[in-house]
């Protein structure tokens, strides 16, 4: 790149939304929430920091190419524990996805996420690895394909379950679980990826299209056993559209707004897990972006408290280091962070930790696996069909 | 900054301890200031006190400048390097060293936080008094350094009243000590008082002993609403007549009730010219007692309304009003200047009153609240934009007066801010030339070649 072609660059200043940049008024409140400050205590690590960074790089105060700027905007986790904090309501979690559009225009995306993003792109090889997994025979079997924006049914469904692009594949036992819990959820077939991985990778313009069409594809509101992928949904199609499967346990009612104060699981429906003839000990592992996005962490407790004990992690609104792409793209970093979490979790005691996506669920078994714990990592929908089992027993 | 001392630095902190690209400078251009920004040549973090002494005697040989930086959440720019050169940040000497119940005393290094601080001394059963809004975030070092306040200065004072002893580093490498793990101890000038408040201009803070306090045992709040701030000072003015020294008395002015309640929807009066908080914490049946004595208080003033909470989550919900104004003034605009006027106690309301005016006289929005207890007001200016120079412009004019009213009603520029970068101009105003000269004669004792903190206090 020449000078005159890199002052151009510098000058353009609209890699960021302007207004949400001018938000911050850079007080620093988020420095102590941030996992990234705290493992290096470099302000450039942290929220603040890398604002700042944003700000000079709209305003052509650095290059854009400057390494910091490009170190800084993959070693973010992405977690966004920094918005619940920030007494001046900025929307990092957007700033990071607009910087991560910039900075990793073009051949800069890192390779893995480019990769993992064609294959979502391609349903058919979902549905024909979901086929190998039996999955469409366990799952889908009883609902017919839908045409897109149709309902599954004769009637309009009040409310489709997601699968999920890696979920159907990698944990395909954990829809089943959503599917035992709430019946009359519709599971229209052939669905696409929500777009998450997209928008948190440098590519926010297909994170939102897929959405959208997802969002047609799927009829009513929309059910997820993904935190990570109900707040990508509901940032592009609006909160209400979409609930998170806890969420929707402990509110009750499969409609938007809940309509009657009943949970659909009442009382005497969850029966109580046991481990060795005794009350089963859980712990939970929040997911970021459903917490801190989505302002949900009290629903699963709520759920677990009615079927365990439930103890709670000293660090469970803490990242487990899974951050979407984040645990392939920088394995060290994120392993740090999971080692830690996995010694909280032994120390905790407990038979069962339970995650509500799929990412902190697959992150939480290698972890646990590779110390050979014998705490076991679960989604929490199989932990709630487990009990309703139990009940029935 | 030449090479051979960028080697140098390097040598002593170690590479992975040093910094100097433009990318890495960025994020240490400023702090919690609005409109200060100033990118230095390099950060260096050090790791014990012998490498803040080795840094500071290399930058004294070499004239650089030096500013030592904890959080960086002050609001007086002290921690911006407005002449360039090196950042020093002490996060990395972050351990409570101590907490010594017998003595009532915690040593702690300066990168510890205000509420790490304060949660060690909980496990004992004690206090760490002070409380800057910024307590999550700021070190015990900037807190120090800045003498700062909190929300509840009436009864407890401020972090000065807390300092024992500091160990300290002298711009030409020298470590001191001062003070010590005694409550009396008058040998030698005070310069642990010296220090505290001197923003890095004299010394770098590399350990400080202090006081704590046996934690209450309980603590009660209570709400009421008046027409009017000049009601509510009269009834701020009663409380304290009548021998109560409580632990909390925040107020919010009308602009600020409004903001907060379109924010936050806790159902505020919107009727209201002035919320004020009040509360206070010790044995369970002297808070009973207090707080109904402060009720009766502002009753007997007039007030439009008063309710004292139950339990802790009505409490939780009274301070919640306190605790969104920042929030909910600084969503008004993209820009909040938020600065610390205090004038005496009694003419809070006369103060507010000015401020008012000035904000009008300029076409501003400037919204107040603070600590009525100590007459520690918080002006808040909210502009739409950055961009818009012309209001920045008016901003600065506005704040200009409104100190000058400030030092007119006995009051002070800046009652826990502290001066840094920010306030530096006013400050002769409020000293006169003979102590700003006085205050020059003991800079340049403690730093003759002027590296520390340049273009601040006695600079």
């Amino acid at each position: 790149m020449n000078d005159t072609s890199r002052k151009a660059a510098r000058i353009t200043g609209r890699v960021f939304d302007p207004d949400l940049l001018s938000r911050c008024i850079s007080c620093g409140f988020c420095l102590p929430a941030c996992p990234t400050y705290a493992a290096t205590g470099d302000e450039a690590s942290s929220p603040r920091g890398r604002i700042n960074l944003m700000r000079a790089l709209q305003d052509g105060d650095l290059d854009p190419y400057d390494p910091t700027l490009t170190e800084q905007a993959s070693a973010c986790l992405g977690c966004r524990a920094c918005e619940p904090v920030c007494p001046a309501g900025v929307e990092y979690g957007q700033l990071l996805e607009q910087w991560r559009d910039h900075q990793w225009k073009g051949r800069r995306q890192p390779p893995v996420a480019r990769a993992l993003m064609l294959v979502t792109r391609l349903r058919e090889v979902f549905r024909v690895l979901g086929g190998l997994r039996r999955l469409p025979a366990d799952v889908l079997g009883k609902v017919r394909r839908p045409r897109p924006g149709k309902p599954a049914g004769a009637a309009t469904p009040e409310a489709s379950l997601m699968l999920g692009c890696f979920e159907q594949v990698l944990f395909p036992e954990v829809s089943r679980a959503a599917r035992q819990l709430v019946p009359e959820l519709a599971v229209p077939t052939g669905q696409g990826c929500c777009g998450a991985l997209h928008a948190h990778n440098g590519d926010t313009a297909t994170g939102e299209r897929l959405a959208h069409r997802l969002g047609e594809d799927l009829p009513g509101t929309i059910v997820t056993t993904s935190g990570g992928c109900a707040a990508h949904l509901a940032s592009v199609l609006g909160r209400n559209r979409v609930r998170e499967i806890s969420e929707l346990l402990a509110a009750g009612g499969t409609t938007a707004v809940p309509q009657e104060p009943q949970p659909p699981l009442s009382k005497n429906e969850l029966g109580e897990l046991k481990v060795d003839g005794r009350r089963a000990r859980v712990t939970l592992q929040d997911s970021c972006h459903l917490r801190n996005g989505l302002g949900v962490w009290k629903e699963p407790r709520a759920l677990l408290d009615r079927i365990a004990d439930h103890v709670e992690l000293p660090s469970a609104a803490g990242c487990c280091g899974a951050a979407g792409t984040y645990s392939l793209l920088r394995p060290r970093e994120s392993r740090r962070i999971l080692d830690a979490k996995v010694r909280e979790i032994e120390a905790a005691g407990v038979d069962y930790v339970v995650a509500v996506n799929p990412g902190c669920l697959r992150q939480l078994q290698t972890g646990l696996r590779r110390s050979r714990s014998r705490v076991k990592a679960v989604h929490i929908a199989e932990l709630l069909a487990q009990a309703v089992e139990a009940s029935r027993n | 900054m030449q090479a051979p001392v960028r080697a140098a630095l390097r040598s002593i902190v170690g590479d992975a301890n040093y910094r100097d690209t433009d990318g890495d400078l960025v994020p240490y251009s400023r702090d919690a200031t609005p409109l200060f920004s100033a990118r230095p040549d390099a950060v260096v973090f050090p790791a014990d006190t012998a490498e803040v002494a080795a840094v500071l005697e290399l930058a004294t040989r070499h004239t650089v400048p030096v500013v030592p930086r904890g959080a960086g959440s002050n609001l007086c720019a002290a921690t911006v390097a407005l002449r360039g050169g090196i950042v020093l940040a002490l996060t990395r000497l972050d351990h409570v060293l101590e907490i010594a119940p017998p003595e009532l005393l915690a040593r702690v290094q300066p990168g510890v936080t205000s509420k790490a601080l304060a949660d060690a001394a909980a496990r004992e059963n004690l206090l760490w008094a002070p409380d800057p809004g910024s307590r999550t975030v700021a070190t015990i070092g900037g807190t120090v350094a800045t003498n700062a306040g909190g929300l509840r200065g009436l009864k407890y004072g401020v972090t000065r009243d807390y300092v024992l002893g500091l160990e300290a580093v002298l711009p030409t490498g020298e470590i001191i000590r001062t003070g010590g793990r005694l409550h009396k101890d008058v040998a030698g000038y005070d310069l642990t008082r010296l220090l505290t408040g001197s923003e890095g201009t004299l010394a770098v803070i590399t350990e400080a002993t202090l006081a704590l306090r046996p934690a209450p045992r309980t603590s009660g709040t209570g709400v009421a609403y008046f027409s009017d701030l000049a009601t509510a000072g009269r009834a701020v003015s009663a409380i304290i007549s009548d021998g109560v020294l409580p632990a909390t008395l925040e107020f919010l002015d009308r602009s600020c009730i409004r903001a907060v309640e379109e924010f936050a929807g806790l159902g505020l009066r919107a009727d209201a010219g002035a919320l004020l908080l009040f509360g206070d914490d010790g044995e369970p049946d002297s808070v009973a007692q207090v707080m109904a004595r402060m009720a009766d208080a502002c009753s007997a003033q007039g007030a439009l309304e008063v309710s004292t909470a139950g339990h802790i989550a009505e409490a939780e919900a009274l301070l919640a009003a306190r605790r969104c104004a920042l929030p909910a003034l600084s969503r008004l605009g993209s820009l909040t200047i938020l600065e610390d006027a205090t004038v005496p106690r009694p003419r809070i309301a006369e103060m507010v009153d000015r401020i008012d005016r000035i904000a009008e006289g300029h076409d501003l929005t400037i919204a107040t609240f603070g600590h009525a207890g100590d007459g520690n007001l918080h002006p808040t200016c909210i502009i739409e934009s950055h961009e818009d120079t012309d209001s920045v412009a008016r901003a600065e004019r506005a704040f200009g007066e409104i100190f000058s009213a400030a030092l007119e009603l006995g009051g002070t520029i800046t009652g826990e801010h502290g001066v840094g970068a920010a306030k530096f101009p006013y400050l002769s105003a409020q000293l006169g030339p003979d102590q700003v000269s006085l205050l020059r004669r003991v800079k340049a004792a403690f730093d003759p070649a002027g590296i520390l903190n340049p273009g601040k206090l006695g600079s």
